[in-house]
């Protein structure tokens, strides 16, 4: 048999093909492995991130301290490129010896994940109707009760549709690791643009929006159970006459959230 | 925003900058001598080496280039998609979903498996007009809802046909927010297209991997600097476009 029949009959053709075959994966590594690399890098920094910056967002925010912050770290958040952020956090770490993982693309994704988190949590917390803030106070309630109970549940919404757009985003930046030497689902691509491989780029690529994608209809999933429950969109047949009323992002200079895919 | 208040926020953020290199300096770990020889930043390199200069200005036409296509054709696209969801209200939830979704897709993905049927330009474009497209309808969108009732009411009782109403009244009032949109989609676009270094392209950005690859922190500081400067400044002139158009929004009482 010539080579080339060889090489016809033994390289897979389509991107199925290579998917199945795990001969093909020897450089990188198998997908469960890679995929779960990847897993807990995102989630571990949205972790630290969501620990970092929905308190003090509400806090500040319950107190009205530092409202140029929200706008101004959504701006720098968009402006400075996520390259770079990755790129400088793995040469510092590249530098004392610490190597190419995790810890400096697990700071980077922290970093990434800050800004859409506190800016939304921010607002969200800023733009609790005033009047059942007015009401718990007039209660008796102290300012961290009033936080806690009444601010807090108000802004769910809100907060848990930025920490999806947050995580996603991470996921997203946690495959283009693999750019400056991180392991992970980017691997395929990166590995594959190297060898010409375009089974491996496509599969690389579809690994890497499924995973984005299930986080995000998982975050989805769990958001409507996290919402409190006179804020879910009740059915329209027994749609009550008072409702309480989410907060919406109503800043203009905010609409979109932040976070870059 | 008092004028005292702003200097105190520009002034820390000058400290945070200022400590931030500092920090990069002394983490980045390298004995005195090493330092010598690779230190952070170097400028020969932007004064010296008679190719930056030209080399500087392809890359930013690059990078320009890259921006400004996928914001046009996401500004046309958007347009009908609004103009479709404010006739057929039943697909604005379809749209918003589907744009949504185009959204969520990594950056790096959408280009990797594009340029495996397109080349690099096309691939490249493609995947950053889809991600302007979510910006930019919610914007349009969101701009036109809000214009009040009462001017809708108005312009009917003028005898408006529908199209003159878009046209004289609804367009004019949801400027200030449709501009807004197009100003964050520029601006996100200027970030993503550092993206496209996976497939050869990259723009300004590419300096940021070269530097990475061969440990030379001068080039990352260039391109991060570059693409910075050049997101402040489409920033600055698409506010400038924005004070110009909208001249009845500029006299806007203090809340």
């Amino acid at each position: 048999m010539s080579l080339a029949a060889l090489l016809a009959t033994t390289e897979p053709t389509n991107v199925w093909q290579w998917l199945n075959d795990s001969s093909e994966r020897t450089v990188t590594g198998d997908i469960p492995t890679q995929a779960w690399t990847t897993l807990w890098h995102s989630v571990l920094a949205f972790v630290i991130a969501a620990a970092a910056a929905i308190p003090l967002a509400a806090v500040l925010a319950h107190f009205r301290k530092a409202e140029v912050l929200s706008t101004w770290l959504v701006n720098i958040g968009r402006v400075i490129p996520t390259v770079t952020i990755v790129a400088v956090f793995v040469i510092i770490s590249l530098r004392n010896g610490y190597g190419f993982e995790p810890w400096p693309i697990v700071f980077a994704l922290v970093l990434l994940a800050l800004p859409p988190l506190y800016s939304n949590t921010y607002t969200a917390v800023r733009d609790a109707s005033p009047e059942a803030v007015g009401a718990a106070r007039a209660m008796g309630l102290t300012e961290l009760q009033i936080l806690r109970r009444v601010e807090l549940p108000l802004a769910t919404p809100l907060i848990l549709a930025a920490s999806r757009v947050a995580i996603t985003q991470v996921v997203a930046t946690e495959a283009l690791a693999a750019l400056f030497g991180g392991t992970g689902l980017g691997q395929y691509i990166t590995f594959g643009i190297a060898n010409r491989d375009i089974y491996e780029v496509q599969a690389g690529a579809v690994l890497v929006a499924g995973l984005a994608m299930s986080v995000d209809l998982v975050f989805w999933f769990v958001t409507r159970f996290l919402v409190p429950k006179p804020l879910r969109p009740a059915p329209a047949n027994r749609r009550p006459i008072h409702r309480l009323r989410p907060v919406q992002p109503i800043n203009r200079n905010t609409p979109s959230l932040g976070g870059t895919p | 925003m008092t004028a005292r208040r702003k200097a105190t926020y520009a002034v820390v953020l000058v400290a945070l900058a200022a400590f931030g290199i500092w920090a990069a300096n002394r983490v980045s770990g390298l004995s005195e001598d090493t330092q010598a020889t690779n230190p952070l930043f170097r400028w020969e390199y932007l004064f010296t080496r008679e190719r930056t200069p030209g080399e500087l200005w392809g890359k930013t036409r690059q990078h320009l280039e890259l921006t400004v296509v996928p914001v046009l054709i996401g500004i046309v696209l958007s347009s009908l998609l609004s103009a479709l969801i404010l006739r057929f209200g039943w697909l604005r939830s379809v749209v918003f979903t589907f744009a949504g979704v185009l959204y969520t897709i990594p950056s790096i993905a959408l280009f990797a498996v594009l340029v495996t049927y397109y080349s690099n330009e096309t691939a490249a474009i493609t995947a950053l007009t889809s991600y302007t497209l979510l910006i930019l309808t919610r914007n349009f969108v969101a701009g036109i809802d809000a214009v009040p009732r009462a001017a809708l009411d108005a312009a009917d009782g003028l005898g408006m046909s529908r199209f003159q109403r878009l046209r004289k009244v609804e367009i004019p009032l949801a400027l200030p927010v449709i501009l807004t949109g197009i100003r964050i989609a520029t601006v996100t676009v200027v970030g993503l297209v550092g993206i496209s270094a996976v497939i050869q392209l990259g723009g300004l950005a590419i300096y940021i991997f070269d530097g990475f690859n061969r440990d030379y922190t001068t080039l990352m500081v260039l391109g991060t600097v570059a693409t910075i400067l050049l997101a402040v400044v489409l920033d600055i002139v698409l506010r400038g476009i924005e004070w110009l158009a909208t001249p009845w929004a500029r006299r806007r009482v203090a809340p």
